[in-house]
Order: C-alpha cells, then sequence, then structure tokens
C-alpha cells in the first residue's frame, strides 16, 4: 500500500519524527517538571519507535522496559521528592541565550559539514533489509565469549552505582 | 525507503537539543533528563549505523549505554535528592561556578 | 550456536591485576560488613595489601604484549605502566584517608571498595582496545568518583561538589557515546586497531574525499570534548575548582591524579591506536612528491589539540595566580598541567607521508612514540608530586575543611621543618626544576613536541612554566621567610600522612635522579604499538 512516494514506513518515521522531537523540544521548553518527565516518556518512545523501524525489536522492548519503565519512573520519584520544585519560576539560566546561540551555531555547522555532503551519497545508499533477531543479538553478546570484558566490566558498574546510591542516601548514624 | 541520512539527521537534531536543555536550564533534573536525550540520540545514531553495516556492534553498544544510563540515574538522582534535603533548592548555574 | 570457547583462549592471565582487584573489591564489601565501627582501619589495611598483590600482578603482564578476551583488552607496556601509576597513586590515597576520613567522621567501610572501583575503572581504561571498553571503563572510573566527593553529609559544598561534577561526567559521556557512534558509522567497527586499519586505507594513504570522513573528524572532535572534560582542559574545566575545593581532600587529590590519568589513558589510546592518521588535508605536496620523498603533515585533530593545550597552560597558570587558597590554587595547577600532557597529545598528530611508488604511500605517526614516553613519565612524575603536595596541605587542614588558605603555610619550616622541606621539593618538582621528576617529565614532552614541529606550542610551554613559578615559589616563600601568626598544631599530621608524604617524595626524588627507570620501563611500549598496527 503506498501513496505514491509517501510509504508507509515513511509515515511511521514521520509520526516517531514528531514524537520524539516534541517530546524533547517539551522537555526542553517545559515550565512544570512533572510535564516535562512525561515529555520525557513521550519522547523515549519515539525513539523506541525508530529501532522498531531500523529493524531492533528487541532493543525496542529494552527501551520501553528498562528506559521508560526503571529510568522514567526514577526521575518521577526524584520530582516528587523534590515536589516544591515542580513549579519554576526561572526556566532557564543566566547565559540561556549564550547557550542558545553556541548550540544553534554547532547545529548550523553540523547540518552545513554533515548533511550537505552527505545528501546524495549516502541517501543514494539502500539501508540493507537485514535483520538482526534477538536470537543473533544473543549469540553475538555470547558465542565465543566476545563481549566478555564489558559485560564484567558493566556489573561491576552496576555494584558500583548501587553501592554509592546507598552510601549517599543513607542518614549518617 | 527512509535513507539513513535521515536518521543521522534526526539524532543530531535530538543531540542539539538535549545538550541545549544541559546548558539553558538551572533545574538539576531538567538538566539531567536533557542528558537523557543526549544519550537517546546517540542510540539511535548507534542502530541506524549498526543497520547500515548490517552488523550488531552498534546494537550491543546500546545495551551498554542503556545501563550505564541507568547506573547514572541511580547514582545521579541520590546526589540530586540529597542536595535538595540540605539545601531545599536543586539549581545549578553550571556555567555560572567561576570564581575567578 | 552459543560457541564456548576454552578459558585459556580467553587469555584471562594478562588481564590478572584488573581482574584480581575487581574481584577482591566486591569481596571487601561483604568482608567490611563483619568489621566492626571502630576498627575500620582493618579495612584500609586489606586495601593497601590488594593494591600490593595487584602491583606485582602487573609486573608479569607487563610486557605481555598480548591482547585478551576477544581483542577487547590489551597488555602492552602502556597499559603495565598506566596500572603502575595508578596502583601507586590509590596506595598513597589510602594513606590520606585512614585518618583523615575518621577526624572530619566520615570514616565508612565502602569508602574503599568505591575507591577500588575506580582504580580498576582506570586500569581496564588503559588496557581498553575498544570504543565500548573506553567508555564503560570511563563510567566506572567516573561514577564511584561522584559519590567519593559528596562524602562530606555534613557540608553543603562537598554534596554541591558531587552533584557538579556528576552532571558534568554525565553530559561528557553523552558527547564520548556520540562520538564513538559517528566513528563506529564511519568506520563499521569499534575496535581501536580495526578503526586505524578502516582509515589507513587499502593503498596506505587516507581517502580524503570521502562523506565519512566528515563522520571521523567529528567523531574525534566529540571524543576530545568528552576526554577533555575528564582531564580538565580548558575550555571543559568550569567544574574543576570547585569540585576539587568542596570535595573531601583525600579524594581531591586522586582525582587530580587518577581520573586525569584515567581520562589520558583513554584519549592517548584512541588517538594512538584509533586515530593518528587521520589526515583530511593534504595539500597540493602530495601530488608532487617524487618516489622515496618523505614529507610531514599534521593529523585532522593536531590543530583542535593545539589550541586546547595552549589555552590549557595559559589559562591554568594565570588564573592560579591569584588563588588565595592552596586547594584551590592546586586546582587550577592541575588544569595547567592537564595542558602539558595534552602537548604530547598534540604531537602525536605529526604524520610523516612516504611515496614508496606510484600510488603506494606509507603514512606513519612518527613521534607517536617519544609523545607517548614523554605524557606517561608527566603523569607518574605529576601522580608522586601532586599527592605529595596534597598530602602536606591536608595535615594542615583542620577538621571542618579550613586551613587551606596560604597564610596558613606561614613559619611551616619552623613548627615542621621536614613537612616543609618536602612541601618545597613539590614545589620544584611541579615548576619543573631539575633533580626532580617533574623535570623529566617536561623534559620528554617539550622535546617530543619539538621534534614533531610544535615549535609555538613549546614557546608557550616554556612560558607558562616560568609564570607557574611565581605562585609555587610564594608557598615556599611563605614557609620560609614569614613567621606565622598563629602557632596551633598540624592536627591532620599523623603517622598515615607521613608515610604519604614520604613515599610521594621518594617517587619524586628518585624518578628524577634516576629517570632511566621510567624509561627503560616504556622502551618496548612504542615499538609494540609500531608491530601492532603496521
Amino acid at each position: 500500500m503506498t501513496f505514491g512516494d509517501f510509504t508507509p514506513e515513511a509515515f511511521a518515521f514521520g509520526f516517531f519524527t514528531i514524537l520524539t522531537l516534541g517530546g524533547a523540544f517539551g522537555v526542553v521548553g517545559s515550565r512544570n517538571l512533572v510535564r516535562s518527565a512525561v515529555w520525557l516518556m513521550v519522547s523515549l518512545f519515539g525513539i523506541a519507535g525508530f529501532f522498531v523501524l531500523l529493524s531492533a525489536p528487541f532493543l525496542a522492548a529494552v527501551q520501553v522496559l528498562v528506559y521508560i519503565g526503571a529510568i522514567g519512573i526514577l526521575i518521577t520519584f526524584a520530582i516528587m521528592l523534590t515536589r516544591s520544585m515542580t513549579n519554576l519560576k526561572e526556566r532557564f539560566n543566566k547565559q540561556w541565550w549564550l547557550a542558545a546561540l553556541a548550540a544553534l551555531t554547532a547545529f548550523l555547522l553540523l547540518m552545513v559539514t554533515v548533511i550537505v555532503p552527505t545528501w546524495g551519497e549516502m541517501g543514494a545508499e539502500e539501508i540493507p533489509p537485514t535483520v538482526a533477531s534477538t536470537a543473533q543479538l544473543g549469540e553475538a553478546f555470547f558465542s565465543g565469549w566476545g563481549y566478555v570484558l564489558p559485560l564484567e566490566v558493566a556489573s561491576l558498574l552496576l555494584t558500583a552505582a548501587m553501592i554509592g546510591a546507598i552510601v549517599i542516601a543513607r542518614e549518617d548514624d | 525507503m527512509v535513507g539513513m541520512e535521515a536518521y543521522v539527521i534526526l539524532s543530531a537534531v535530538l543531540f542539539v537539543l538535549g545538550a541545549m536543555g544541559v546548558m539553558m536550564r538551572r533545574n538539576a533534573i531538567l538538566v539531567f533528563m536533557s542528558v537523557e536525550l543526549m544519550l537517546n540520540a546517540a542510540n539511535l545514531a548507534l542502530v541506524a549505523f549498526s543497520r547500515q553495516w548490517s552488523g550488531v556492534d552498534g546494537q550491543v553498544f546500546v545495551f551498554f549505554v542503556i545501563t550505564v544510563a541507568a547506573a547514572e540515574v541511580a547514582v545521579g538522582l541520590a546526589l540530586i535528592v540529597t542536595i535538595f534535603r540540605t539545601k531545599q533548592s536543586i539549581n545549578i548555574d553550571v556555567l555560572h561556578q567561576m570564581e575567578g | 550456536m552459543i560457541d564456548v570457547p576454552s578459558f585459556a583462549e580467553l587469555n584471562l592471565e594478562v588481564a590478572l591485576p584488573g581482574i584480581f582487584l575487581a574481584l577482591f573489591t566486591t569481596v571487601l564489601l561483604i568482608v567490611d560488613l563483619f568489621i566492626p565501627k571502630d576498627r575500620k582501619i582493618t579495612t584500609a589495611h586489606l586495601t593497601i595489601g590488594a593494591l600490593v598483590v595487584a602491583f606485582v600482578l602487573n609486573l608479569p603482564a607487563f610486557n605481555a604484549g598480548e591482547t585478551a578476551m576477544n581483542e577487547m583488552f590489551i597488555a602492552d607496556a602502556f597499559a603495565g605502566f598506566v596500572n603502575m601509576i595508578v596502583i601507586t597513586g590509590a596506595i598513597i590515597t589510602v594513606l590520606l584517608s585512614v585518618d583523615y576520613m575518621k577526624r572530619s567522621g566520615i570514616e565508612h567501610g565502602e569508602f574503599y571498595s568505591l575507591l577500588l572501583f575506580s582504580v580498576s575503572g582506570i586500569m581496564f581504561m588503559g588496557s581498553a582496545n575498544d570504543l565500548i571498553v573506553v567508555f564503560i571503563a570511563l563510567e566506572l572510573l567516573s561514577i564511584p568518583l561522584y559519590v567519593m566527593a559528596a562524602l562530606r553529609h555534613d557540608d553543603v559544598k562537598s554534596e554541591e561538589s558531587g552533584i557538579k561534577y556528576f552532571i558534568l561526567g554525565a553530559f561528557a559521556s553523552a558527547f564520548f557515546v556520540y562520538g564513538a557512534a559517528l566513528i563506529y558509522g564511519a568506520t563499521g567497527t569499534t575496535n581501536l586497531p580495526e578503526i586505524f586499519r578502516a582509515i589507513a586505507g587499502a593503498d596506505g594513504i587516507v581517502a580524503t574525499e570521502n562523506s565519512a570522513m566528515i563522520y571521523l573528524v567529528i567523531g574525534a572532535a566529540m571524543v576530545i570534548v568528552a576526554l577533555g572534560f575528564k582531564v580538565a582542559a580548558v575550555p571543559f574545566h568550569m567544574w574543576t575548582p570547585d569540585v576539587y575545593e568542596g570535595a573531601p581532600t583525600p579524594v581531591t587529590a586522586f582525582m587530580s591524579v587518577g581520573a586525569k590519568a584515567g581520562g589520558f589513558a583513554g584519549l592517548l589510546r584512541v588517538m594512538i591506536i584509533g586515530l593518528p592518521l587521520l589526515v583530511v588535508n593534504f595539500g597540493d605536496a602530495v601530488e608532487t612528491m617524487a618516489i622515496g620523498e618523505t614529507i610531514t603533515v599534521p593529523s585532522a585533530w593536531q590543530t583542535a589539540l593545539w589550541l586546547i593545550a595552549a589555552a590549557t597552560m595559559i589559562f591554568g597558570n594565570f588564573i592560579a595566580i591569584s588563588q588565595t587558597n592552596v586547594k584551590r590554587m592546586l586546582a587550577y595547577s592541575s588544569i595547567a598541567h592537564a595542558g602539558y600532557i595534552l602537548m604530547a597529545v598534540a604531537a602525536v598528530g605529526t604524520v610523516q607521508i612516504t611515496k614508496v611508488a606510484e600510488n603506494d604511500y606509507t603514512m606513519v605517526a612518527v613521534y607517536a612514540e617519544s609523545a607517548l614516553n614523554g605524557a606517561l613519565v608527566y603523569l607518574l612524575a605529576y601522580t608522586f608530586t601532586n599527592l605529595g603536595a596534597f598530602a602536606v596541605v591536608m595535615s594542615l587542614e583542620n577538621n571542618d575543611g579550613s586551613g587551606t588558605m596560604l597564610d596558613d603555610f606561614n613559619g611551616l619550616s619552623k613548627r615542621h621543618p621536614l613537612t616543609a622541606a618536602m612541601m618545597a621539593f613539590f614545589m620544584l618538582s611541579l615548576i619543573g626544576v631539575p633533580t626532580t621528576a617533574g623535570f623529566i617529565g617536561k623534559f620528554l614532552i617539550f622535546d617530543a613536541a619539538i621534534q614533531a614541529g610544535l615549535i609555538p606550542l613549546t614557546i608557550i610551554g616554556v612560558l607558562t612554566s616560568a609564570v607557574s613559578a611565581y605562585y609555587y615559589v610564594r608557598i615556599i616563600v611563605n614557609m620560609y621567610l614569614k613567621d606565622a601568626a598563629v602557632t596551633d598544631e598540624a592536627v591532620g599530621l599523623t603517622p598515615y600522612v607521613n608515610y604519604a608524604t614520604i613515599v610521594a617524595f621518594a617517587g619524586t626524588l628518585i624518578f628524577g635522579l634516576f629517570p632511566m627507570l621510567a624509561l627503560d620501563l616504556l622502551a618496548s611500549s612504542g615499538a609494540q604499538i609500531a608491530t601492532l598496527l603496521f
């Protein structure tokens, strides 16, 4: 089912773009912290959609479960624990215009240097239709112990983070 | 077919938006949320490139990024909540801390 | 099918120091639960013991020159040397912490575990052979440091220091991931030697008319920004003074050498192994070269590092002059020292192109070896010297964190002659006066920079060193020529702090008098890197 050049995939891409960027604008511009958190989840959901489009369904599931589920909820908790801050009188810091200028310049630079030269060249390339199945991903992780070192270091990292969070949060006795 | 460059542009836009959030907002939690946006922009780029190279390296990298994000959120939010308890405020002026 | 290789194929023995330390840390977490609250010194002793064992295990792995765990890990002289620096630094830090933590009422057994987590992160960073490992190791070294910086619950400054460090650290991590993503996008791999091979191309010369090139340049820039934050290079230094001032002093001491060593290890790995030949603009010279002719060109990132190094040296040294708090002064001085090491990294970016035959070129980063030696020796010297300086500052620091102003050093030579003499020696080493380790480091770096043709940068380096003498000598003047207004006892001058000061002093002196000790260890590193790559 196509409408000229307008394929379902292009439609989905547009939809998720609106979710992702709209959510991002919401996070950066919102006056209310709780709303920002909700916008963040919308944006993260858009990213999960892109993962599906890019045939990474398992990552999309992880994105929803870990990012939106765990991290989003944690952020919401932190907002609730600091709740007198939810309505912000001063939205931006004093140098916001400077920061905005710097970021916009960087963005234009990025656009000019990355996009313009690559548009024709890489746009012409078809994306290979491979689908990395969940099984393939699992094999990449564990077959031949390909990623044994980062996996182990990541587990150390999680331990350190857990211990660290406890050390910070506990009352001195 | 949506081309590669569309994904790269999108991730660049998202990254810059996140960076703007970090530099412009005063509230620590908001700054942190903007960092999450930046990390997600990087994840999007990684998955897109992974598709382009028909490999899984990029996707595996994304797993580790999500792990790290989880670890950061645990420590970061603990810090934010503690400082709120003592200061009753979580405003920061990241660029405004030079005392010469 | 899942293919399970034998244990031997993983080649774990070359990674033994890191593995041992990581395992010990998790065990220590549990053991610490059974150590009564008033006897936490046992935990410190166990920590020192483990660090010494790791140091010994590091010796046989030193020159293995082998990769392990599917090319993700590499044990070469570079890794061995970084391990040595960070283990020594950690031992001194533990000695500094024992009494300080107790007298400021923040003695937790977990402190030592967090420290060891950070140390193992730096060790994995030194051995990283893959962008994924660099990233995870970077986080493992940083996350415990965020916590350790905020350890003084009673002090808002310390908590603020933790949160500032955290926010800017997370910001920097995001830059690193995006940069790594772009590098992956351009080359299709995250393995550093493979990135190198992908860039070098089949005919030995990099194709510049390629869209992938732009990804690589921006990717490299973002990696430099991210690691620039970690090593506190201008303009990514803004967190440094506040964080250094607010954090508990032993943590500051470790941050200033450990996090710096880790950041530079990552930067050197990525730049020397992965991206040394990233040249964008060859100019016309390449076309008109005769067969057998050799020219040198700068790599794409050299100018950027040149500017960052110059700005870092100038800014760090000039702002340090106006500081009255010695802890803050050492923070700015630590920014300045990052500039000197960045100078060595910039020297790697001078690439030599030789035309072997028609359409056949070779490209070599010829000064990588001398620059690497300079950077590593400088890091070693800086570790001993700076930890020593912090040890002395700590011995004067009161329990509430005051007592670190310049005036508090007045008349120290009369009250504590030995401590004052050692402090004077550390200051001379930070300036880079001959017979100190600091001199050797500076000499090697300037030498490498001159070889690589970075003459103006070297001149800036020499001039800013002269400027730095002003504020370092001021401390010596205060200690020897001024009389103290108050004569209260230095509460921090405990036996453990004395041991730490003496170890640091011995290191500074020995490597200053016998630099060959360090250089011999490094002799094979450049050759190893060369054989791995070419």
